[in-house]
């Protein structure tokens, strides 16, 4: 199954599906890298609003994402973890593993976060 | 009375298949919707370990009613290589591939009941029970 | 059949305060209640019906002159099927026997007086007044013999231990079921979650937090976050009595779990001395925003918000000479 990815702007926005395998996994994170490249883009949201399981491998799997899309020289925010799978992450201890990422809610958030940062980026640069 | 479901596990199209499998059951004993996704959860990471360390292999979801008492139990069972250090293997962040090692000591935390056997080369089954409230 | 059935209601109230055989034969041995105490007791069987009334009588006198113990036994009808029994109890104890059906009364009637809310010094006092009573007939009785009388009264004394502590049990058990109720009552007592303001939400915690109260409200802040699209949470726990490892591992896996659904826990209202605690059996609270009270964290969350507090006079410009 694949990820939509959606270009809205300066960012890429990729919808999470639900009974997502650890292979359309795998390929989103080549996908997103690949696209952070050819798009320029400042920012890579992930929504991960539909999943409804989020077990060490695809925690692993969104930190690698993170990171790989980082050292391309985009920002990147996980959004809409829900309850009670922030709940059972934390069960089973995954949160620590995603203590350098940057969530939020819901997109809208993200949004603005991302704005927020570019913004500073300006000032400073 | 006992519902049993056996899933092979060979790929992770099945950790996706059996995963909703066990929703629907553990649905059935009237667990709650974060009880749902802690199962789900601990599945998911049983089941991933038998096609990343064995290849292939099964896992048995059945319910139990001890005096009453209503649960949810997942053994998952492969004839694999076997773990040598169980101890080690349930440490967390302990990881002979590129896990991250939280997959057996979490799913412990997730259920109510955890019980592993294995060793080299005699594959290895995993036992856990989440009792519905 | 009727044994059977007695049998039957016997044993749920036994168990409940957990009495078995072996632990009634225990009481007694520690008591050194024994058979030649139960022949001494037996002996006297005729002579305590004789002075049976009189002891009631001083009994009851005595009772009735204390407000405290009258409250009790203002209805005479109550009064007169209280005496009967008491007397009945009196004698009862020269009869020998003291089996599973004595404690089994024994316990019942302990109960009756915790329902009624006897206090425990009143209970006391007065077997102590009945035991000094009794000393006093038996010293009559057995003037010549003063070695007979100290021997029963001894072997009374034993006896009459004996149902003191079952006395105090039933005592003790009614209070632990009560403690259990409030402490059920407690935990089904959900957590308020309040929304002060856009996207802010306070979270006063009060109350002992055992594993399963800690899950409760993490599950429900994590659901009021999405619900609300909260931002910032204050969740104070200045009612938490104790905060050892545990709680304090609880409150971080909820802080974590927050996070991971993009809100910022604040935590308000933990003691220096709680604080020094955690820190010195090492909990790791750093990556925890803290606050010393509400009223701080309330605006560490507001700039959190991007709000920013202004005395209104300082906005509206206006002077307030006039105050
Ligand atoms: N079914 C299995 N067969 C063989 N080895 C296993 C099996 N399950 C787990 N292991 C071993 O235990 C280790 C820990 O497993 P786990 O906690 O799931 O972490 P991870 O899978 O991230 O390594 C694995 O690295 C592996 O060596
Ligand atoms: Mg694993």
């Amino acid at each position: 199954m694949k990820t939509p990815i959606l270009k809205q702007g300066p960012y890429l926005i990729a919808s999470l599906q639900d009974e997502l395998t650890d292979t359309d996994l795998l390929q989103l994170q080549d996908t997103l890298v690949e696209q952070v490249g050819r798009f320029r883009s400042r920012g890579v949201i992930l929504d991960v609003t539909m999943l409804d399981v989020m077990d060490s491998f695809a925690t692993r799997t969104l930190r690698n994402m993170v990171q790989a899309v980082s050292l391309r020289g985009a920002e990147a925010v996980i959004v809409g973890i829900r309850p009670e799978v922030a709940f059972a992450m934390v069960q089973l201890g995954l949160d620590l593993r995603l203590s350098g990422v940057q969530t939020t809610l819901d997109l809208e958030e993200a949004l603005v976060m991302l704005d927020h940062q570019g913004q500073g980026w300006g000032r400073h640069g | 009375m006992a519902e049993v479901v056996r899933v092979a596990i060979r790929s992770d199209a099945d950790i996706v298949m059996v995963r909703q499998q066990a929703r629907v059951l553990a649905k059935e004993l009237g667990f709650s919707a974060s009880d749902l996704t802690l199962i789900a959860t601990a599945l998911s990471e049983l089941a991933r370990n038998i096609v990343d360390y064995a290849g292939q292999g099964e896992i048995i979801l059945s319910l139990i009613n001890q005096g009453g008492h209503r649960g949810l139990v997942i053994i998952a069972r492969d004839n694999g290589p076997g773990i040598t250090d169980i101890e080690r293997a349930m440490q967390d962040g302990y990881s002979t591939g590129k896990g991250l090692g939280m997959g057996l000591p979490g799913t412990r935390r997730l259920m109510d009941e955890f019980e592993i056997s294995s060793g080299m080369g005699q594959g290895t089954t995993v036992k856990v029970t989440k009792w519905a409230r | 059949m009727t044994e059977e059935m007695k049998q039957n209601t016997e044993k749920t109230l036994m168990e409940e305060l957990g009495f078995t055989e072996v632990e009634i034969a225990r009481r007694r041995a520690f008591l050194e209640l024994g058979d030649d105490d139960i022949q001494e007791l037996l002996s006297i069987n005729k002579l305590a019906k004789e002075y049976a009334d009189p002891v009631i009588e001083a009994f009851y006198k005595h009772l009735l002159s204390f407000e405290e113990t009258r409250v009790f036994f203002q209805d005479p009808g109550l009064l007169e099927r209280v005496k009967r029994a008491q007397k009945a109890y009196f004698s009862r104890l020269t009869q020998g026997d003291y089996d599973n059906t004595y404690i089994e009364d024994r316990l019942n009637i302990g109960a009756v007086h915790e329902r009624i809310g006897l206090p425990v010094k009143a209970y006391l006092g007065m077997y102590n007044f009945y035991l000094r009573n009794v000393a006093n007939h038996l010293y009559e009785a057995y003037k010549d013999m003063p070695g007979k009388a100290l021997r029963v009264y001894l072997s009374l004394l034993k006896v009459v231990f004996l149902d003191i502590g079952l006395a105090i049990d039933t005592y003790i058990n009614r209070r632990e079921q009560l403690i259990g109720k409030q402490r059920e009552a407690m935990r089904e007592l959900p957590t308020p979650v309040l929304q002060v303001r856009d996207r802010l939400l306070i979270i006063p915690v009060v109350g002992i937090l055992d594993s399963y109260r800690a899950r409760q409200l993490t599950e429900q802040l994590l659901d009021s976050i999405s619900a609300t699209r909260a931002k910032a949470v204050l969740m104070d726990i200045t009612g938490v009595p104790i905060v050892d490892s545990k709680v304090a591992n609880h409150l971080l896996q909820t802080v974590s779990a927050a996070r991971l659904m993009g809100a910022t826990v604040i935590l308000t209202g933990l003691s220096p001395q709680i604080a020094q605690a955690l820190v010195a059996i090492g909990v790791d609270l750093s990556h925890v925003r803290t606050t010393v009270d509400l009223q701080s964290g309330l605006e560490e969350a507001e700039r959190l918000l991007g709000y920013r507090l202004v005395p209104v006079g300082e906005r509206t410009g206006t002077n307030q000479a006039h105050v």
